[in-house]
C-alpha cells in the first residue's frame, strides 16, 4: 500500500494548519468578535474626541512649544489652529464630541475614548503598520490573522478574518492584512463595497454545470487518493472544493443586504445617494451580518474620495474633506453601535475606530493639519469595555500624551484579552522563536474594562 | 526608545533564547569560542561514501549516504516510479512546465527498451560501477535536454528570486519603482542558463561593481555591474535617516539580513541590538558588516559592457559636419536680416539694475541713453567706462570668491566627481558644440559650451554625475555650471539613502549656475538622531540613471506623460566652491569686441553694424572651430532670438536634420540598472544602543564577521570592504556557502532539505540527518567548479529522487516525517508552475525569454501608486515576468503561497484552502484558459471524444488515462453537451463543450501535483 501520499498529506496539513483547532483560550473571553473601523490618514483628534480651550484661545499664535521627550517639533513658521468644531458634552456620561460627528455623538455613552495614544513615526506606511501588525515595517502578521489563529473559525464555510474595503490599498500595502508566517487560512478575505464582493465568488457555470465538474472532479480525485493509497491532502482537497462550492451561495447572500427591513438600511445610510456614503454604509451594514454569521474580524477602510495619500489625510482643507469624511462615515458608524447593542451583540463584540495617527494642533496656514503621533485619540465600544468614558490625556495644546500613556501594543493586549487570550501567550513558532503579536511589549489596559 | 522593525522581527526570542544560551554567564570571547564548535561552522568534510549491502541500487555517489542510513533502520528504498512519472517530475523539476505529451511518450518508449521499470536491478559487484543500460542512457537524455532548455534558467532564477526577494517595487507607501530591477531577473536566468559557476555569481551579488565587467555576448550588457540589485530588493523607504529616523538603518538591516540568510544560512541580522543570543554573532559583527553597506552607494548605473552606438554615432557625426558647415555659410550670409532685426529692437524704458547681459538688452539699453546720434557719441564711452569698471571688479570678485573643485571641461574632470551613462561618456564636448533637435520646427536647440552634456547626441542617451562626499559637520556652498531639461533632476543623497526626496527637477534650457549649499542635514528635524557626520553627496541624473525616478506620483510637479518619455538631459561645465552669497559672476567678455575700438558709434545704423558684425565673429570663429564660451552664449542668444537661420525647413537644412533625426532614433538608450557603487571612501558605524536608531556607542571597524575571520586588510584603506566580504563568501574553503547552496539545490529537487531550515544553518535551525551527505555534496559541488548544472545532474540522477512517492506501512510508521528518504515526496507545484502549467497546457504560453515585466492583472487600479491592471493572460508569458509590486502582488500566485518578497524564504509554504479551490473554478484567467485550450481542440482532427478527451488528459497530467478515467471525462463531455442544448452527434464541433473538459481537467487535483 502506497502510504506517501498519506505521510504528505499529515505535512501539507501541518503546514497549513486548517486542521479544525478550539480556540487558544487564556481565560473567559468578554467577546468573540472584533470589528475594526479604520480611519485611514488620520484624524484630527483635537477636533473630534479632544477639545482644547487652550488651543482655541491661542489660534493664530506662533506655536511655540516645550521640546519635550513626547512632542514632534515645531518649526518657526506654525501657528495654533484652534478646534475647527465645536465641542459640546453628550449623553448620560457627558462625554465630549465635536460637532463633526453627530451620529457617533449619539451613542456617547457606548464609547470609550482613549485620547493618550502614543505612535512611533509621524508616517502613514509605518503608522499604519504598527497598527495593523505591530511592527512599523517588515512582514509580521495582522491583528486580524492572530486573532483568527487564535479564536480558530466559528463558522466553517466562511474565511475568519474579512475585509470590507473601498477600492483603496491603505499604505503599507497588503501587509496590514496578511497572515505572513501564521497560515495562510488567517489572511484576510477582501469583500469589495462595489460589485462583485470576492474574487471568484460568482459561479462560472450555471449551477447543473457545476455540479458535473463538481461530481467529476469527486470521482476523479478520489480514484487518486485510492491509487496512491488513501489521502488526507485529497480528501481535504475535495472537502476544500464543498466548502467553495458552498461559499459561492454563503457569501454572496451574507453580502446581500436586500433582506433587511427599510428601517435598518435607513438607520446605516444604506440608502444615501452618493456612492461612497451608500457603500460605507453597505460596508458597516454586512459588518454586522458577519457578526452574526460567526466572523471573527472584520475589518472596514475608507474609500479615498480625492487624490489624496489617504482618506483622513488633510494637510490642507481640512474641513472640507474632514466632513466629507464625517459624512460617509459618521452615520454607519453610529448604525453598527446603535444595531448591535439592539440585537444584543455589542456586549460580545468589540468595535474599534481608530486612525494610524492624530493630526498636529498647530498648522503652517490655517486649513490643514500635519502628521501627529505623541498624542491622539481613538475609541472603543463593546466587547466588555466601558462605555461613557475617556481614558489618558493630552497636554492643554493636544500635542502629547501626558497621563496614561497607551501604545499600539497596549491596545493589541487589551484586544487580544478580552477576546479570552493572554498577548504574552498567543504565540506562534518562526524563525526560530515564538513570535507574538505583542513582541515584547503590551499592557494590557485594565482600568477600561468593565 | 524605538526600536528597529528587524529588532523586533527577528531579534527577541528572548525567552527562549535565553533559556537555552549563555554558557554559564561567562564572556563573551568564552561564549564565542563554545559556539564556533557548531557543526555548520566546521570545514566542509571530504567524505568517501558508506559501504552498502546493496550497492545495485545505488546509481550515483549520494545514493550510498542515503541507502547506507535506510539500511541501518532495516528500511527499504521505494520502488523507482514510472517512466511518465519521472518525466513529468524531472520537467517540472528542471523547467517548472510541464512536459509535452510526445516527449513523454518518446522517452517512455526509450525506457521500456530494456524491461523498464526494473526494480530490484540485477545484482552487481559490490563497487563496480553500475552498467549503463538503454534506460538509463534515455533518463540521462532527457535530464541533458532538460538541463540545456532555456526555461531551466527561469525556472533557477525564480527559486534564487525567493532568496533575494526579488520585487519589481518597494512598496511601503507609494510602491517606488525597483530600478529595473528585471534586468536583474533576466541576468539570473542567463546565468542559469549559461551555468556560471554560481561562486562568480556570489561575488556579482555582492560586489559585481567592484569586478572587471563580464560582458554577456548576446546582450552586451555588463554582467558583474547587473548582481548588486540583489542587495536592493524588497521594501525601501523614502527619504533618509535626517528625514525620518532609521531609514537606511532598516535598508541595511534587511541587506544584512539577506546576505546573512541567503549566502550563509546565518541570522546575522539577529545581532542588530545586542550579541546573538545562540549562534556566534556579537553585536560587533553587525555593525562591521553595516559599515560596509553604509559605505556603498546605490546608485543607478549604466550597464552597457560594449557600447551598442558606435556606428550611430559615427554616422550622427558625419550629419553633424555637413550641418555645421551649411549652417556656417547660411550664417555668415545673414548679415542684412541680421541688421534689421536689430534695428528693429526697441529702447527699453527703464534702466536694468545690473549690467545687460545679452546682446538684445544691451542693445535696448543703449537706445534708452540715447535718442540721436549726437546722444549715442556721447552715451556709448559712457557705457563703455561703465562696462570695464564691471567687467574688472566682476573679474577680480571671481578670482577672489571662486575656487574649481571640479573641471568637466577636461576629459579627465578633477575634483573628484564621476560621471556615468553612454551620454557623459560621448558628451565631453569642445566649445561650440551643436545640439541637433530631435523634433519640431527648429534644426538646433542650442550650442554648447565645453563640458560634458549628456544630450550631445540624444536626450534618450543617460547621464549622470556624482560628488565626492562632502566633508562632514560643514555647509559647503558651490555652483555648477550646467544646463538640463525634460526632468533631470539634481538629489543631495544622505546616508546612502535609497530614495532621496532632497530631489528637484531642472529646468534651465540655457547655460546658468546652479548654486546649492551640501549642509544642515546634521540634525533629524524633531528626531533624537544627532548625527554630525552623515554621509552627503550630490547626485545629477538624467530620468534613466536617477535612482527615484519616476518618483512617488505627482513629486515635483512631474506629471505621468513625462515618466513614459524617456528623454532627459543636462551637462556640466565646470563646478566652484564659494562662500554663500559669493556665487560666479558674468564676466561679460563677450561684450569687449564691442566696446574695443575707435571710433565711437553714431548712429543706430552705425551701432547695429556692431552688434552685427560682433556676432558674426563669433560665428566665424565657430565655423574655424575656434570659438569660446563666451562665443557660445552669443550664438544661444542670437538663436533664441531668431537672428540667425534654424529652421528645420530650410532647404539647405532640412535633408541634413531629416538624416540626423532619422538616425538619432537608432540609438539605443541606456540599459540602466539600480546598483551599487564604491568610491572608497568608507566610514565606519557606531555601534547602536540595542538597536536604536538615535543612542550610539563606539564605532565599529568595517569589515567580515569574526566567523569568516573578521575585519582584514584591505587592498585600498578607503575602501568598504564588500569586496572582501564577497570574496569570503564565495571562497571554496567557506564552511557555510557551498552546504547552504546544495541544500536548496536538494529542497527545490526534493521537497525538503537536508536541512529543514534552509536558511538558518544556526543553533535555532535543524541538523541535518544526513551531515556527511550534506558535506559530500558540498565538497563535490566545490571541485566541480560551483555548477549548479552539474550539481542538479547528480541528484536528479540519483536512485534517491528517481524513488516512487508511496512507501511501506513500516517506512511511514518508523520514519513519519520522511527524514531517511525511503521515498520520492509528494509537492503541490508552485504558484508559479500552476500558473505556467495552464499556458502550457491551454497552448497559450508564450516562451520568449525575458524583458519588462507586465503588470498583473488586477480587479481595481490605483493609478496614486502605479498599481496598474495587466491583460487577463499576460500576454500568455511565464508568471516570473508579472510584476512584482510589492504593495500589491499579483494575487493569483499569492493564493499559491508565492511568498511577500521581503524577506528571504528558503522554503515556501503549501496551503491548502477553499480559496484556491474557488480559483480554479471560478477565476476568469482559469476560465480564460480553459477556453483557450477548449478553442484549440476544435481543430485537432479528432473524429471521436474519446480521442480528443485522452488527448487532453494527457497533455494535462502526462499520462493516459487509466481505467475509467478515460469514460469519465467522456461522460462530463456528455452531460456538459447536454447542459448545452446540443443535439446528439453535436459536441465534436461545440467549443463550450471542450472548454468544460478542460476546465475540469484544470481542477483535477494531480494537475497541481506532482509525485
Amino acid at each position: 500500500m502506497g502510504i506517501g501520499w498519506l505521510a504528505f498529506a499529515g505535512l501539507a496539513n501541518r503546514l497549513a494548519g486548517v486542521e479544525a483547532r478550539r480556540p487558544l483560550s487564556h481565560f473567559a473571553p468578554r467577546a468573540k468578535h472584533v470589528i475594526f473601523l479604520f480611519m485611514d490618514g488620520g484624524v484630527s483628534h483635537v477636533d473630534t474626541f479632544d477639545p482644547k480651550p487652550e488651543l482655541t484661545k491661542r489660534n493664530g499664535q506662533p506655536a511655540q512649544w516645550r521640546a519635550d521627550e513626547l512632542s514632534q517639533s515645531v518649526s518657526a513658521n506654525r501657528k495654533w489652529l484652534k478646534n475647527q468644531w465645536e465641542f459640546k458634552q453628550h449623553g448620560q456620561s457627558g462625554l465630549w464630541v465635536s460637532d463633526l460627528l453627530p451620529h457617533i455623538a449619539g451613542v456617547a455613552d457606548e464609547l470609550c475614548v482613549v485620547r493618550s495614544m502614543v505612535g512611533e513615526t509621524p508616517l502613514h506606511g509605518a503608522q499604519s503598520l504598527l497598527l495593523h501588525t505591530g511592527r512599523s515595517i517588515g512582514a509580521a502578521p495582522s491583528l486580524g490573522s492572530w486573532v483568527s489563529y487564535g479564536l480558530g473559525t466559528e463558522n466553517e464555510q466562511l474565511p475568519s478574518y474579512m475585509l470590507l474595503n473601498n477600492d483603496w490599498v491603505p499604505n503599507g500595502g497588503s501587509q496590514n492584512f496578511a497572515s505572513s508566517f501564521l497560515p495562510a487560512t488567517h489572511q484576510a478575505t477582501p469583500v469589495r463595497a462595489k460589485g462583485r464582493p470576492v474574487d471568484n465568488i460568482t459561479p462560472a457555470d450555471p449551477a447543473a454545470l457545476q455540479r458535473a465538474k463538481l461530481d467529476f472532479l469527486r470521482e476523479q480525485d478520489s480514484d487518486t487518493a485510492k491509487l496512491l493509497g488513501g489521502s488526507d491532502a485529497i480528501e481535504s482537497a475535495i472537502k476544500n472544493y464543498e466548502t467553495a462550492a458552498r461559499m459561492q451561495s454563503l457569501v454572496p447572500s451574507l453580502c446581500d443586504v436586500t433582506g433587511e427591513s427599510a428601517e435598518t438600511l435607513r438607520l446605516y445610510g444604506v440608502d444615501r445617494a452618493n456612492d461612497f456614503d451608500k457603500f460605507y454604509a453597505l460596508q458597516c451594514l454586512r459588518a454586522r451580518r458577519m457578526v452574526e454569521a460567526g466572523v471573527r474580524f472584520i475589518e472596514i477602510t475608507c474609500p479615498n474620495t480625492h487624490g489624496n495619500n489617504s482618506p483622513w489625510d488633510q494637510h490642507g482643507d481640512l474641513r472640507r474633506r474632514h466632513e466629507e469624511n464625517a459624512r460617509i462615515t459618521d452615520q454607519p458608524v453610529a448604525a453598527l453601535i446603535t444595531d448591535l447593542k439592539a440585537r444584543g451583540l455589542l456586549d460580545e463584540t468589540l468595535v474599534l475606530w481608530a486612525g494610524e495617527m492624530g493630526r498636529t494642533p498647530h498648522s503652517a496656514g490655517t486649513d490643514g493639519r500635519d502628521h501627529h503621533v505623541s498624542g491622539y485619540t481613538i475609541f472603543m465600544a463593546g466587547g466588555g469595555v466601558r462605555g461613557g468614558m475617556t481614558y489618558g490625556t493630552t497636554d492643554e495644546m493636544g500635542m502629547s500624551a501626558v497621563e496614561h500613556r497607551v501604545d499600539i501594543h497596549d491596545l493589541h493586549a487589551t484586544i487580544l484579552h478580552q477576546l479570552g487570550m493572554d498577548h504574552e501567550r498567543l504565540t506562534f513558532r518562526f524563525g526560530g522563536r515564538d513570535q507574538r503579536l505583542t513582541d515584547v511589549h503590551g499592557r494590557v489596559i485594565s482600568e477600561i474594562l468593565g | 526608545m524605538k526600536r528597529t522593525a528587524y529588532s523586533l522581527l527577528l531579534l527577541a526570542g528572548l525567552g527562549l533564547a535565553a533559556a537555552s544560551a549563555a554558557p554559564g554567564g561567562g564572556s563573551w570571547e568564552a561564549t564565542y569560542h563554545e559556539r564556533q564548535t557548531w557543526w555548520s561552522l566546521q570545514p566542509v568534510r571530504s567524505l568517501a561514501p558508506r559501504a552498502v549491502k546493496n550497492p545495485g541500487w545505488c546509481r550515483t555517489e549520494v545514493d550510498r549516504f542515503i541507502l547506507a542510513g535506510l539500511e541501518q533502520a532495516a528500511l527499504p528504498p521505494a520502488p523507482e516510479a514510472g517512466a511518465r512519472t519521472l518525466a513529468r517530475r524531472l520537467s517540472f523539476a528542471l523547467t517548472g512546465l510541464p512536459p509535452r505529451p510526445e516527449e513523454v511518450e518518446a522517452f517512455v518508449h526509450a525506457s521500456s527498451l530494456s524491461h523498464y521499470p526494473t526494480f530490484p536491478p540485477a545484482p552487481a559487484q559490490a563497487g563496480e560501477p553500475v552498467g549503463k543500460r538503454e534506460s538509463e542512457l534515455a533518463f540521462e537524455r532527457l535530464v541533458d535536454s532538460l538541463l540545456a532548455s532555456p526555461h531551466f534558467g527561469e525556472r533557477w532564477a525564480r527559486h534564487w528570486m525567493d532568496v533575494v526577494h526579488y520585487t519589481d517595487t518597494h512598496g511601503y507607501e507609494w510602491d517606488a519603482p525597483a530600478k529595473h530591477a528585471w534586468r536583474y531577473r533576466d541576468y539570473l536566468v542567463r546565468a542559469f542558463n549559461a551555468d556560471v559557476p554560481f561562486k562568480q555569481l556570489i561575488l556579482e551579488q555582492l560586489a559585481g561593481d567592484l569586478l572587471p565587467s563580464r560582458a554577456d555576448t548576446h546582450t552586451g550588457l555588463n554582467e558583474s555591474l547587473l548582481g548588486p540589485m540583489a542587495l536592493r530588493l524588497g521594501e525601501r523607504r523614502h527619504g533618509d535617516n535626517a528625514a525620518a529616523e532609521g531609514v537606511t538603518q532598516e535598508a541595511i538591516a534587511n541587506i544584512i539580513d539577506t546576505v546573512g540568510k541567503g549566502f550563509l544560512g546565518t541570522t546575522v541580522a539577529c545581532a542588530q541590538c545586542h550579541d546573538h543570543k545562540l549562534d556566534a554573532i556579537s553585536q560587533r559583527d553587525y555593525y562591521a558588516l553595516a559599515g560596509i553597506f553604509m559605505s556603498t552607494r546605490w546608485g543607478a548605473r549604466s550597464a552597457d559592457a560594449v557600447d551598442p552606438n558606435e556606428a550611430v554615432l559615427a554616422e550622427l557625426r558625419r550629419h553633424k559636419q555637413a550641418l555645421r558647415t551649411a549652417l556656417a555659410k547660411l550664417w555668415l550670409n545673414s548679415r542684412e536680416p541680421l541688421l534689421a532685426k536689430l534695428t528693429a529692437l526697441p529702447a527699453d524704458e527703464k534702466p536694468t539694475p545690473a549690467f545687460p547681459d545679452s546682446l538684445a538688452s544691451l542693445w535696448r539699453q543703449t537706445q534708452l541713453r540715447s535718442t540721436n546720434a549726437l546722444a549715442l557719441a556721447t552715451a556709448w564711452p559712457k557705457l563703455r567706462e561703465e562696462f570695464q569698471r564691471e567687467r574688472e571688479k566682476r573679474a577680480t570678485a571671481n578670482q577672489t570668491n571662486l575656487t574649481l573643485v571640479a573641471d568637466f571641461t577636461r576629459a579627465d574632470a578633477p575634483g573628484g566627481w564621476r560621471w556615468d551613462g553612454l551620454g557623459m561618456k560621448h558628451g565631453f564636448v569642445r566649445d561650440g558644440e551643436l545640439v541637433v533637435a530631435d523634433e519640431g520646427e527648429a534644426a538646433l536647440t542650442q550650442v554648447l559650451p565645453a563640458g560634458r552634456w549628456s544630450h550631445a547626441w540624444s536626450q534618450r542617451l543617460a547621464g549622470a554625475v556624482r560628488s565626492p562626499l562632502f566633508p562632514p559637520e560643514t555647509a559647503m556652498t558651490f555652483s555648477a555650471g550646467y544646463a538640463a531639461g525634460r526632468h533631470a533632476a539634481r538629489a543631495f543623497i544622505v546616508d546612502q539613502a535609497f530614495h532621496s526626496e532632497r530631489l528637484a527637477f531642472l529646468n534651465q534650457p540655457q547655460p546658468a549656475w546652479l548654486t546649492l549649499t551640501a549642509g544642515n542635514f546634521d540634525k533629524l528635524a524633531g528626531g533624537n538622531d544627532t548625527s554630525r557626520a552623515r554621509r552627503v553627496y550630490l547626485e545629477l541624473a538624467t530620468k534613466s540613471l536617477n535612482n527615484y525616478f519616476p518618483p512617488r506620483t505627482g513629486y515635483g510637479g512631474l506629471k505621468e506623460s513625462d515618466v513614459a518619455d524617456a528623454r532627459s538631459w543636462f551637462g556640466l561645465t565646470r563646478v566652484y566652491q564659494h562662500a554663500a552669497g559669493k556665487a560666479p559672476q558674468d564676466e561679460l567678455v563677450r561684450f569687449a569686441t564691442l566696446f574695443a575700438n575707435e571710433p565711437v558709434p553714431e548712429s543706430k545704423e552705425q551701432l547695429a553694424a556692431r552688434f552685427a558684425d560682433a556676432l558674426l565673429a563669433a560665428v566665424t570663429r565657430w565655423a574655424g572651430d575656434r570659438c569660446d564660451s563666451e562665443d557660445v552664449r552669443l550664438l544661444n542668444e542670437a538663436l533664441a532670438a531668431k537672428w540667425l537661420p534654424n529652421e528645420a525647413t530650410n532647404a539647405a537644412l532640412a535633408p541634413l536634420v531629416a538624416a540626423y533625426r532619422a538616425a538619432e532614433k537608432r540609438l539605443q538608450p541606456d540599459r540602466t540598472i539600480g546598483s551599487a557603487d564604491d568610491w572608497n571612501e568608507a566610514r565606519d558605524e557606531r555601534l547602536s544602543v540595542r538597536g536604536a536608531y538615535t543612542e550610539f556607542a563606539a564605532v565599529v571597524p568595517r569589515g567580515n564577521i569574526r566567523l569568516l575571520g573578521g575585519p582584514g586588510t584591505r587592498a585600498v584603506a578607503d575602501s568598504s570592504d564588500r569586496l572582501e566580504l564577497a570574496r569570503s563568501i564565495a571562497s571554496d574553503t567557506n564552511p557555510l556557502t557551498a552546504r547552504v547552496f546544495v541544500n536548496r539545490v536538494w529542497l527545490h529537487l526534493f521537497g525538503e532539505g537536508l536541512v529543514r531550515t534552509p536558511d538558518d544553518f544556526g543553533h535555532l535551525g535543524e541538523k541535518p540527518v544526513h551531515p556527511e551527505l550534506l558535506d559530500y555534496l558540498a565538497a563535490r559541488f566545490v571541485a566541480e567548479g560551483w555548477s549548479l548544472k552539474k550539481l542538479v545532474r547528480l541528484m536528479v540522477t540519483s536512485a534517491t529522487w528517481r524513488q516512487a512517492s508511496t512507501t511501506s506501512a513500516a517506512a511511514l510508521t518508523q520514519d513519519a516525517e520522511n527524514r531517511l528518504w525511503h521515498h520520492f515526496p509528494q509537492q503541490r507545484l508552485d504558484a508559479e508552475s500552476i500558473r505556467d502549467a495552464l499556458l502550457a497546457v491551454s497552448g497559450r504560453l508564450d516562451p520568449v525569454i525575458g524583458g519588462e515585466p507586465i503588470d498583473p492583472h488586477r480587479t481595481a487600479q490605483d493609478a496614486a501608486k502605479r498599481l496598474f491592471s495587466g491583460p487577463l493572460d499576460g500576454l500568455g508569458r511565464r508568471s516570473l515576468y508579472l510584476k512584482m509590486t510589492l504593495m500589491e502582488p499579483p494575487k493569483f500566485l499569492a493564493l499559491f503561497n508565492q511568498p511577500i518578497p521581503k524577506l528571504t524564504t528558503g522554503k515556501r509554504d503549501v496551503t491548502n484552502v477553499p480559496d484556491q479551490a474557488l480559483a480554479l473554478l471560478n477565476d476568469p484567467f482559469v476560465l480564460a484558459m480553459a477556453k483557450h485550450w477548449g478553442d484549440r481542440v476544435l481543430k485537432d482532427g479528432a473524429t471521436t471524444p474519446e480521442v480528443r478527451a485522452k488527448a487532453m488528459f494527457a497533455s494535462a497530467l502526462g499520462r493516459p488515462p487509466r481505467g475509467e478515467e478515460l469514460s469519465r471525462l467522456v461522460k462530463l463531455a456528455d452531460r456538459s453537451a447536454e447542459l448545452h442544448g446540443l443535439a446528439p452527434g453535436a459536441l465534436m464541433a461545440c467549443a463550450p463543450v471542450w472548454h468544460d473538459v478542460a476546465h475540469a481537467l484544470f481542477n483535477v487535483k494531480e494537475f497541481i501535483y506532482v509525485h
